[in-house]
């Protein structure tokens, strides 16, 4: 396993550590800018690993808007910013499959992730939120062993990938994936499928009617603040 | 150019695990699951580019196609029933339900 | 020998005479569960005791016809009882050996070489149970279901059969309150001694010593139903399990005994017979094939046994706490019928126990003993039947007696004719219980000649039988009894007579004080006794008729000085009967007309001194104020119960409270240790489970990453 993949993960996992909310601002920042040292570490070994292959530059931009993005979804104490960088999570991903040449597939993300579920998910928030920022919001439960169970999982399976020859063959089997491409596989090859999901849909959309329909006697409401 | 695809995916994943461990608000916890999905689907896509027969094939992303289906979904009814359960308590704290308890 | 041409009935139907009662118990059962009326409970164990009486009436002049017509009369002698062959010598025999009375009547094919034979006749029902495959018949490893007939078998039936009709018929009457409605539980008795009929017969008519245990052991479970009838009296249950208790250490030495007997032959039978059948085990006891060691091994385990059932000194203490039981239980089990299987097992075991000196030597001890002691407690007891209880006992030791002293067959006589006076005298008292209102206690009453006329009648029959009052049947059996004794050792024949004289008092001193002087009645007598209903008395009636004529079975017409009064001997037609068995022929003793005129003298003697002592019924005991320590001692049993509670059960019970704490504590203490774990293991792990859902979330995660770092190890 490369050193610098350890520098990665361990750099990234104080930060995160640091990052998450229930401590002083110091050291928030000190954990952000920690995560962003391990960025950068993880560049230099991606370039070091992939140097002069086609598509590095927009696969280096778009993972890091993609983790920058996605640390702030779970650093950040207020849930409608969580939202919104979710938001950029999704664009991220999108320009990354386009760079491998999925088009179709990052269209239909961009409209039904940030289109539709994302403005959903704003939607409750709304909903469900209080005049002054709650206690669940602004600490997080056991940080410590969160992010070392995330970070050694990580770790794992980052071994796995930069074992020598762990990929057969290096050469990727372009095909484009456009809308008429996709779209004829979907409609053919695939056509089960996508009438199982279509019913799939349609019980998600009963269910949750019924589900949100149900009148409730609102019991009172504890507030639950600070312990874990 | 797979490997760092799938590190990224990695990565997306375990900061989501991350996320659904640590946070206490119901719905950010959902976020981060969907947050997960999105690791996969990079995950699932760069994988899709080397088919074993070596013809090209849109399996990866079909099944990234019906994995954003089964998100809408599961997104759909997971948020009723966060609206219920804050109707229920008041709160959105992941700690208020813990009927699970042993006694 | 095989059943005569002019044989009433086959052998097959008296193989019946065990079942008829048991069904009729089976019915009260069922009759009872399905209609609830206990009124005529009875009938069926009445109606089952009737068929078997009259079937084993039918059975006595069967055998007794097959006497006759199969050889010219008289019987064989089985060799170990013969004079002359002297006992410690080897068992090796010559083979032709001439049988006294002609040829061998045997059911089964003689191997030439042996001199053994087989008085009786086997009739094989069914094999019952065989220890692995179809060779275990060639191997000898079976248990079949047979009944061996013979003259000791006939006699056997007849007095056992009979007796119980009377008595079953007796209880009719005495289960019933004074209304005249049946007593609680009046189905239940019947039922029990429906069973114990049952088992009673099939233990005299076994073929086969493990029938012969099968029949001893259930009479024991009838005893101890029976004997705890009134249940909810702790006394009668810590009776019934006393009874139980001490036959059951006989019976240990009784199952070791016959073990024995089979260990010892069953590699010297042929192929197809079983070792543990009578035919077999006599014809090669009286062939010789066991040595004098082996031989005095089984008699003494067997012995036991006997003494258990048999109440003989030392096992004999259940017997007097066995009269909480109802009177008719008494009297039919603890008199008449189950405690003369010890007798009848010794009796039926004639070769086996006569070539063992010494197992005779000890018989004729405890019979001595015993009877002795016993007289001396009745002499001073005031519990009626407590006074026949050990009256009974010592009875017993008297046939114990005549058995060791090599007369097996004045044994057996003795055994019949007690069993009528003495059921006699039991169902007697029980009249008098019947009228008193449950008090049998005799300083409490007196003078009940003149409310109880027919009771007093038999009971005077009865008392004059069992003292030994000449004519009666008492005088004719007990009197051979001391002159066998007298013909072994002049003491013991002393020690007998003095016994007999003991015997005349007590039984006398017990019957004036109830039936003399002045009329006192207990506070329980109610308004008026009366006397019992015919049901009770005609029962009564048909013992009494047995206990004067039943002693003219064993004593012949025989003018002449040797005889007493000129006219009647003894040894008769019940002697020649019983001299086809197993028993055989044993030696006859000298002539000795003197000893019959002392035996009369000295009952005559004993009733009375008594009658001078208690003749009024005086409700002072003089016999306290003249002989004080001792008669004390008399009146305590010599402590005898109170030494083996110290000696033997205060011990035992403290072996078995230690047990009890190891079991419960120790034992129930390591499987708590077992318990403890999981529950120990759950309260330890019970903190992993709060009820947060993101906890386990992480669990689930860690425990993932574990599992792969081991799988990239590996």
């Amino acid at each position: 396993m490369p050193g610098v993949l350890i520098v990665v993960l361990v750099l990234g996992a104080i930060g995160l550590f640091l990052a998450l909310p229930g401590g002083r601002l110091e050291w928030t920042r000190l954990g952000l800018v920690s995560l962003a040292a391990s960025g950068g570490a993880l560049v230099f070994l991606i370039v070091d690993r992939a140097a002069g292959e086609a598509g590095l530059a927009l696969f280096i931009g778009g993972a890091l808007v993609a983790l920058f993005s996605a640390v702030r979804i779970v650093t950040h104490r207020k849930p409608v910013y969580s939202a919104l960088y979710f938001v950029l999570l999704v664009v991220a991903v999108a320009g990354l499959l386009i760079g491998m040449q999925a088009e179709f597939l990052a269209a239909a993300l961009v409209i039904v992730y940030a289109g539709a579920i994302l403005v959903t998910y704003v939607f409750v928030i709304m909903l469900a939120q209080k005049a002054r920022p709650p206690g669940y919001d602004s600490r997080a439960r056991d940080p410590f062993w969160g992010c070392l169970a995330g970070f050694a999982l990580l770790a794992v399976l980052g071994r796995q990938l930069f074992l020598p020859a762990a990929v057969t063959g290096d050469t990727a089997v372009p095909g484009a994936g456009t809308v008429e491409a996709v779209g004829t596989a979907l409609l053919t090859q695939y056509v089960v499928g996508l009438q199982v999901i279509g019913l799939l849909l349609l019980a998600a959309l009963v269910g949750a009617i019924a589900i949100a329909r149900r009148r409730v006697t609102a019991a009172p409401e504890p507030e639950l603040e600070g312990a874990d | 150019m797979l490997v760092p695809y799938l590190l990224l995916g990695a990565a997306l994943f375990s900061l989501g695990l991350i996320g659904f461990v640590t946070r206490r608000n119901l719905i950010i916890i959902f976020l981060c699951t969907e947050m997960m999905f999105q690791g996969i689907i990079v995950n699932l896509v760069a994988l899709g580019r080397y088919p074993l027969d070596g013809r090209p094939t849109f399996d990866g992303q079909v099944f990234s196609l019906f994995l954003i289906g089964v998100a809408a979904a599961e997104a759909a009814v997971a948020l009723a029933l966060v609206v219920l359960l804050y109707r229920h308590r008041g709160t959105l704290d992941a700690n208020a339900w813990t009927a699970l308890k042993d006694e | 020998m095989p059943p005569a041409e002019t044989s009433i009935l086959s052998p097959t139907v008296y193989a019946t005479l065990p079942f008829w009662p048991l069904l009729g118990a089976v019915l009260v059962g069922l009759l009872v569960v399905a209609r609830q009326k206990p009124e005529r409970a009875h009938l069926p164990v009445v109606l089952g005791a009737l068929v078997s009486a009259a079937l084993g009436v039918t059975l006595f002049f069967d055998l007794h016809n097959a006497h006759a017509s199969s050889t010219d009369g008289t019987p064989q002698t089985p060799l170990p009882l013969r004079e002359g062959l002297g006992e410690g010598h080897g068992r090796q025999l010559p083979p032709n050996l001439p049988l006294e009375g002609g040829g061998v009547k045997t059911g089964h094919a003689e191997p030439t070489g042996h001199a053994g034979h087989d008085p009786g006749f086997t009739h094989t029902v069914y094999n019952w149970i065989s220890f692995g495959d179809r060779s275990s018949l060639q191997r000898n490893q079976w248990i079949a279901v047979n009944f061996y007939f013979d003259g000791l078998t006939g006699v056997m039936l007849l007095y056992v059969t009979v007796v119980s009709l009377v008595i079953i018929i007796y209880s009719i009457g005495y289960m019933r309150d004074h209304h005249g409605h049946p007593e609680r539980g009046y189905e239940r008795f019947f039922a029990c001694m429906g069973l114990f009929v049952f088992s009673m017969i099939s233990l005299v008519m076994a073929g086969n010593f493990v029938l012969l245990y099968l029949g001893w052991e259930l009479v024991g479970l009838c005893s101890y139903l029976l004997i705890g009838f009134y249940y909810q009296r702790p006394s009668a249950a810590a009776a019934a399990k006393k009874a139980f208790i001490v036959n059951r250490i006989g019976d240990f030495g009784f199952a070791l005994g016959i073990f024995s007997l089979y260990w010892f032959l069953k590699d010297r039978v042929a192929a197809g017979e079983n070792p543990l059948d009578y035919a077999v085990v006599f014809k090669y006891v009286t062939a010789g094939a066991l040595t004098q060691g082996q031989l005095t091994l089984v008699s003494l385990l067997l012995l036991c046994g006997a003494v258990g059932k048999s109440a003989q000194f030392p096992l004999y203490v259940w017997l007097p706490d066995a009269m909480e039981g109802p009177t008719p239980v008494s009297a039919l089990i603890h008199a008449a019928t189950m405690v003369t299987a010890g007798i009848y097992m010794v009796a039926r075991c004639t070769p086996i126990f006569g070539a063992s000196p010494l197992a005779l030597d000890v018989i004729v001890t405890i019979g001595v003993i015993g009877a002795l002691l016993t007289a001396t407690m009745a002499m001073a007891q005031y519990d009626m039947k407590r006074i026949l209880a050990y009256s009974t006992i010592s009875q017993l030791a008297f046939m114990f007696v005549a058995l060791g002293c090599r007369a097996p067959d004045s044994g057996v006589f003795h055994v019949f004719t007690h069993a009528w006076f003495k059921a006699l005298l039991f169902l007697g008292a029980g009249s008098v219980m019947h009228a008193m209102g449950g008090v049998i206690d005799v300083r409490q009453f007196s003078g009940l000649r003149h409310i109880l006329p027919q009771t007093y009648k038999v009971m005077l029959i009865g008392c004059l039988a069992l003292a030994g009052f000449p004519l009666l049947a008492g005088f004719w059996s007990k009197d051979e009894i001391v002159h066998a004794a007298f013909a072994r050792h002049p003491a013991v024949g002393v020690l007998m007579l003095l016994t007999a004289l003991l015997t005349a008092y007590y039984t006398f001193r017990m019957f004036f004080l109830c039936f003399h002087g002045k009329l006192r009645l207990p506070a329980e007598a109610g308004d008026h006794p009366h006397e019992s209903p015919p049901v009770m008395t005609v029962p009564l009636w048909i013992l009494a008729l047995g206990a004067v004529f039943t002693g003219y079975l064993g004593v012949t017409w025989h003018p002449g000085a040797s005889s007493f009064l000129g006219v009647l001997a003894p040894h008769g037609f019940f002697h020649h009967y019983l001299h086809h068995s197993t028993i055989g022929t044993p030696k006859p003793l000298g002539e000795a007309p003197w000893l019959m005129y002392l035996s009369a003298a000295i009952a005559l003697v004993g009733i009375g001194l008594a009658w001078l002592r208690y003749g009024s019924a005086p409700t002072d005991e003089p016999d306290r104020k003249l002989l004080g320590g001792l008669w004390n001692l008399w009146n305590a049993k010599y402590y005898v119960d109170e030494i083996y509670d110290r000696v033997f059960v205060r011990p035992l019970r403290g072996l078995g409270r230690l047990l009890w704490g190891t079991d419960n504590h120790g034992v129930d203490g390591l499987i708590w240790c077992v318990t403890a774990v999981p529950r120990g293991m759950a309260f330890a792990l019970h903190f992993a489970q709060r009820g947060a859902l993101q906890a386990y979330a992480l669990g689930m995660v860690l425990g993932l990453v574990v599992l792969l770092l081991l799988w990239g190890v590996m």
